[in-house]
């Protein structure tokens, strides 16, 4: 009981240090750069990232990562999308080209149309009883269980991967990740960490999903 | 947005195709314009080069 409610009083305190942080756009941290490092390793072709917030990902994607050969990255947050079409905008590298889609989840984009798809989703688990309903609660909460963003990408992942295309999700520990993997195993894909780091609250991982 | 991404955006409602109407474009990029859901009559605006293809209930104004 004790610890139950420590943890709680973590993760309210973890929302609140990123509030403090931004209040419209996430801008990148830990979970990131995590999510970038798996890109440079298993990233190829097409890629899209899901949920981009800054951009931060899809532009240091382009610049440094040479298979992957065209970026596509969505939020549904406009001023997200604004932030990261300055972004890539801004960037020296132009070489690999990167849109900006506003969009929710997979929902805009046709079927077999990625070798990659990229997503950091908002996992924090979130009382329902505290709603801020900005942005940033979009860009955080993953509702009660941590998993109400996470769950509905998985269900429709497969239909926008090419053939032998990959899914990269980067998973807490916060939102159940032994959860998380059986929600992953029942969608039918095969999946293995790519990379993962232990932090005092949390440990976060990036699994590679494919299609089995 | 450039031209060649209508070749994987769809209509977020049914999947069906789209259709482009450009205002405003630089070479390949659409600066202003909208996506007609050819099935649901849908329009998607495209503003400042970003399309919005959110579906209709989540978007704000």
């Amino acid at each position: 009981m004790t610890n139950e409610k420590a943890h709680t009083d973590t993760i309210d305190s973890t929302l609140a240090e990123r509030r403090k942080i931004e209040t419209t756009v996430y801008q990148p941290a830990e979970d990131s750069a995590l999510l970038a490092d798996a890109i440079h390793e298993q990233g190829r072709g097409r890629l899209l990232e899901v949920g981009t917030g800054s951009g931060w990902v899809a532009t240091t994607t382009a610049a440094d990562v040479d298979a992957v050969t065209e970026i596509v990255a969505s939020d549904l947050n406009p001023h997200a999308c604004h932030a990261a079409a300055q972004r890539a905008a801004s960037s020296d590298d132009t070489t690999t080209p990167v849109s900006v889609i506003q969009g929710d989840l997979l929902t805009p984009f046709d079927a077999n149309s990625f070798e990659t798809v990229a997503f950091n989703p908002p996992y924090l688990p979130t009382d329902p009883d505290v709603e801020w309903d900005d942005w940033m609660e979009h860009a955080l909460s993953g509702g009660p269980s941590g998993r109400e963003v996470i769950e509905p990408f998985i269900d429709s992942l497969n239909r926008v991967l090419a053939p032998d295309g990959i899914g990269l999700v980067l998973v807490s520990s916060l939102a159940g990740y032994e959860e998380v993997i059986r929600y992953i195993e029942t969608a039918g894909f095969e999946h293995s960490v790519v990379i993962e780091e232990s932090y005092p609250f949390e440990t976060l991982s990036v699994l590679t999903l494919r299609q089995q | 947005m450039k031209e060649s991404l209508m070749d994987i955006l769809c209509d977020p409602l049914d999947k069906s195709e789209l259709e482009l109407e450009v205002d405003e474009r630089d070479g390949e990029e659409i600066i202003e314009g909208r996506l007609i859901g050819k099935e649901t009559g849908e329009v998607y605006p495209i503003e400042d080069g970003i399309p919005n293809l959110l579906p209709p209930d989540m978007r704000e104004e």
